[in-house]
């Protein structure tokens, strides 16, 4: 027999066998329910109420953060919100210009956020705004003896000069009345500054850096401005009004922060600000939670075998629902709030990892009522979800955690029946957006949270078997 | 040969084994599934020559040969799984052990294995057609075993030899069980939860020998002018199979595993097999091995409704072949060149009530003038099944060996 024709006897017998052995898949799913296998996982929903937690505490991050983008002065819902500028002046011509000037004067330019102020999104009928402002203006100069060392100022990292800001201490500092007029078309604001600041200017030799914060706690609302990333980025104006020099020197500015301050007189509420990342962290007790898993599944909860590491069911899904009271909250642009939620897991063995939730969309529910997870809005309560939260939490509990979550106010929603949840072009080609891109510094009160208790819904997966 | 390689690894990441006992150890690969023994239904291991190479139920027998031999063995094997009217149909794929012994004259012989011992393979979606579900069950499993082996001929009694060799296991298992949701529990407005929602029952974990490096077998071999035969005891071990288990949403969304450890109980296993040799060339021969399982073996990841355990039995194997040996000879005809072989086997698995006959035909067809073989067998029988679970299947398999001769470290004459 020569090599050839066992190559072929071998090739032909593979292809006799694959026919001898035809396949029927379907009975695949015979199989594996005679292994004790399913072919789907089996869903379970479970109720827990009467959750109280066991704390409840409002974190604010109060360091300044930058005004790159967008900028704040004013006051709103228990916040003042004031702005810090850096001005660096590395050459000798405002110097020469004060000097010879007889009647200075400085302001600075702001440019309204006009994408915000000109939206649809925006209640075109707040305009005109008109007040009286009272402004406090505080600096502080540093005098550059060479201007190198002026020029050091400006590779200064923004980081660096946020954290020295955190504690401000100005030299000299005065208040100023500033008669406010915004109306629909208006977009710049000069605000005139204290005349001591041109003064401590002019004593600044020829290289100084300003560091200017502008304060308006008293004022009816907040306006917002173009920040020092943009196209319209602030400036100082200085101006001659005398006889001798009457062109208007400008100072860009190098950088800026915005900084607030809180004013809110409750300091048991839970109060949530919007816009500044306030964050409410709610800690629930594990027992409730154990015993009506132990109740549901006539097991022992938590589960104590081997490690600990409880992988007999898996949370699918975890809704907690609050109740809630939007008339103790205040907001600015009248949409709906979306609140975003995280849990506190630690499954990859880190030390509180925070994980911010997915939202997974009941579009019969939003078709119907809107989005759950909405504050002033209708109804009386808030549900969200918390999967990743509560999957970690039953998972791990025999180490004796408790569950924990935050939640923060998150953009205004516009489309708030709308289970897209993404921006779309609709059918006319328009834009379809679900947020509104600027936050609402709204403030909204999640004292009830305590008071009244919570409902968890669980939709579980589990891994025990019917017989 | 190295596209070969290629084509057959890939091959193996979509192939089946034996769908019997998964969830334990899976399908043993008896004697390494090598081609020579396979085509004389698996005995033969007391048969002695020259180039006989390794065999794993006797390390003594490598003291007789004189040439190294270097031996790798693929399979593939087609298969029906059936209960009542209902039949299952896939194939299998497998490189079960790469050989090599290194005879060293009065010194003895040196060899080492790598054989694939059990193993437990699928991989096959099901769509359910009510729930329109797809469900993808995957089991990727191997007991591995390194097998160094010394053997040398008695002093002053040249026909006896002894042998001794150490197994050391590796290797890992996983089982992984992709489902959608079964809604039914939960009321019509709750159902949006599961939305594109496929979830992941996944045990994965590692091989080896509990408390030791290594389990041993010993083994005594006579050869004859006529008559050959061979006596060996494998000792018994424990299996460690260090396991997790977890529910996965993704790969990097899973539930913290819960770990946990199975201990499999192998017991000690006795051997034995003779050779007899007739007109030169026609060798008839039978081999027996026996090991009595005491304790079942706990199942992998247990969950929903599977067993707790798989019943075990008294594990036995008798086989008998028959093999015309070549001539050896380059300027004789290349029939006569050609080693034919013939046999059948009974066997019982370690799993209750699993029981497996099949019968072989095989080949060595040399190339080259240097001794260097492809062999061939072509097999097919049944596995029976009466344990719960367990379904019977039939199968037609091809294995192919490629044995490589050389005489290094021969002084040539």
């Amino acid at each position: 027999m020569s090599k050839k024709s066992i190559a072929v006897l071998f090739v032909l017998s593979m292809l006799l066998a694959s026919c001898i052995f035809d396949s029927d898949e379907s009975t695949l799913g015979s199989w594996l329910g005679d292994q004790g296998l399913p072919n789907s996982y089996k869903v379970q929903t479970l109720t827990v109420g009467d959750l109280t937690p066991v704390s409840a505490e409002v974190f604010q991050d109060s360091t300044p953060r930058d005004a790159n983008s967008r900028a704040v002065l004013g006051a709103v819902s228990g916040l003042s919100h004031d702005l810090v500028f850096d001005f660096i002046v590395t050459d000798t011509v405002l110097n020469t210009y004060l000097q010879t000037a007889d009647s200075a004067k400085t302001s600075i330019i702001l440019n309204l956020l006009t994408p915000f102020y000109t939206s649809k999104s925006f209640p075109q009928d707040s305009f005109p705004f008109e007040e009286d402002l009272s402004i406090k203006a505080s600096w502080k100069i540093t005098k550059g003896a060479k201007k190198s060392k002026v020029e050091d100022m400006l590779d200064q990292e923004d980081s660096v000069w946020y954290s020295q800001i955190a504690s401000w201490k100005s030299q000299n500092e005065a208040d100023t009345t500033y008669s406010l007029k915004i109306t629909k078309k208006d977009t710049v604001l000069e605000i005139p500054l204290p005349s001591a600041l041109t003064a401590d200017m002019k004593n600044s030799g020829k290289y100084f850096r300003i560091q200017l914060r502008l304060s308006a706690p008293e004022a009816s609302r907040i306006y917002r401005f173009y920040g020092t990333a943009s196209y319209y980025p602030p400036a100082l104006y200085v101006r001659n009004i005398g006889e001798k020099a009457k062109q208007t020197m400008m100072i860009w500015v190098q950088r800026m922060a915005g900084v607030f301050s809180n004013q809110e007189s409750c300091s048991d509420c839970l109060v949530l600000h919007g816009g500044v990342f306030d964050s409410l962290v709610v800690e629930y007790p594990s027992k409730p939670i154990m015993n009506a898993l132990s109740e549901f599944y006539g097991d022992d909860f938590p589960y104590t075998g081997g490690d600990g590491g409880d992988v007999r069911q898996a949370v699918i899904l975890a809704e907690l629902t609050f109740s809630r009271d939007d008339s103790q909250g205040s907001q600015e642009l009248g949409h709906p709030i979306q609140v975003v939620v995280g849990s506190y897991i630690d499954s990859a063995k880190t030390q509180d990892m925070r994980e911010m939730e997915t939202y997974k969309l009941n579009k019969n529910l939003i078709a119907s009522k809107g989005h759950p997870n909405m504050v002033f809005y209708d109804g009386d309560s808030l549900t969200l979800q918390v999967t990743f939260g509560m999957r970690d939490f039953i998972n791990r509990a025999s180490d004796g955690r408790t569950f924990k979550a935050m939640m923060r106010l998150g953009y205004p929603v516009l489309q708030d029946k709308d289970s897209t949840y993404a921006n779309y072009v609709t059918a006319k080609g328009d834009s379809s957006y679900t947020f509104f891109g600027h936050f609402d510094y709204a403030r909204y009160d999640f004292s009830t949270i305590k008071s009244s208790p919570s409902t968890l819904k669980l939709w579980l997966a589990t891994k025990r078997g019917d017989e | 040969m190295k596209k070969l390689f290629g084509i057959i690894l890939c091959l193996c990441a979509f192939a089946s084994a034996s769908m019997i006992g998964m969830d334990a150890l899976g399908e043993e690969q008896v004697l390494g599934g090598m081609a020579g023994a396979a085509g004389r239904g698996y005995a033969g291991s007391a048969k002695t020559g020259e180039a006989e190479g390794f065999s794993l139920m006797n390390p003594a027998r490598i003291a007789f040969d004189t040439k190294v031999v270097f031996n790798v063995n693929f399979e593939m094997e087609w298969f029906t799984a059936e209960k009542s009217d209902e039949y299952f149909t896939t194939n299998k794929i497998a490189v079960p052990s790469f050989n090599l012994t290194f005879p060293m004259g009065n010194f003895g012989a040196l060899g080492v294995s790598l054989w694939q011992r059990y193993t437990s393979t699928l991989r096959e979606s099901v769509k359910d057609s009510v729930t329109k579900t797809t469900t993808d069950i995957e089991y990727q499993g191997s007991v591995y075993e390194i097998v160094p082996t010394y053997a040398v001929r008695v002093p002053y009694l040249r026909n006896f030899s002894l042998g001794a060799s150490a197994h050391l296991v590796m290797g890992n298992i996983s089982r992984s069980l992709t489902m959608g949701p079964d809604n039914s529990a939960v009321s019509k407005e709750d159902s949006w939860a599961t939305n594109n929602l496929e979830l992941t029952d996944y045990v994965e974990g590692t091989w080896e020998v509990n408390h030791h490096p290594a389990y041993y077998s010993f083994a005594m071999q006579y050869r004859g002018k006529q008559v050959s035969y061979f006596f060996s005891y494998t000792m018994a071990h424990t299996l460690l199979n260090e396991l997790e288990y977890n529910f996965r949403f993704s790969q990097l969304d899973t539930l913290a595993p819960t770990e946990y450890s199975r201990e499999i109980e192998v017991p000690a296993m006795l051997a034995t097999g003779i050779n007899y040799r007739l007109f030169k060339r026609h060798n008839i021969m039978m081999d027996l091995s026996w090991r009595a399982w005491d304790e079942n073996v706990e199942n992998i990841g247990r969950s929903y409704d599977m067993r707790a355990v798989t019943k075990t039995q008294n594990d036995f194997m008798a086989s008998l072949g028959y093999q015309w040996d070549g001539t050896g000879l380059f300027y004789d005809p290349y029939w006569k060149r050609i080693t034919y072989r013939a046999g059948g086997w009974y066997k019982n698995w370690y799993i209750e009530d699993v029981y497996e006959f099949g019968g072989s035909v095989g080949v060595g067809l040399p190339l080259g003038r240097k001794g260097t073989t492809i062999d061939l067998a072509f097999q097919g029988g049944k596995r029976m099944s009466e344990s719960k679970g367990n379904w019977e299947e039939s199968f037609v398999g091809i294995r192919l060996g490629l044995m490589g001769v050389s005489s290094w470290g021969q002084t040539r004459r």
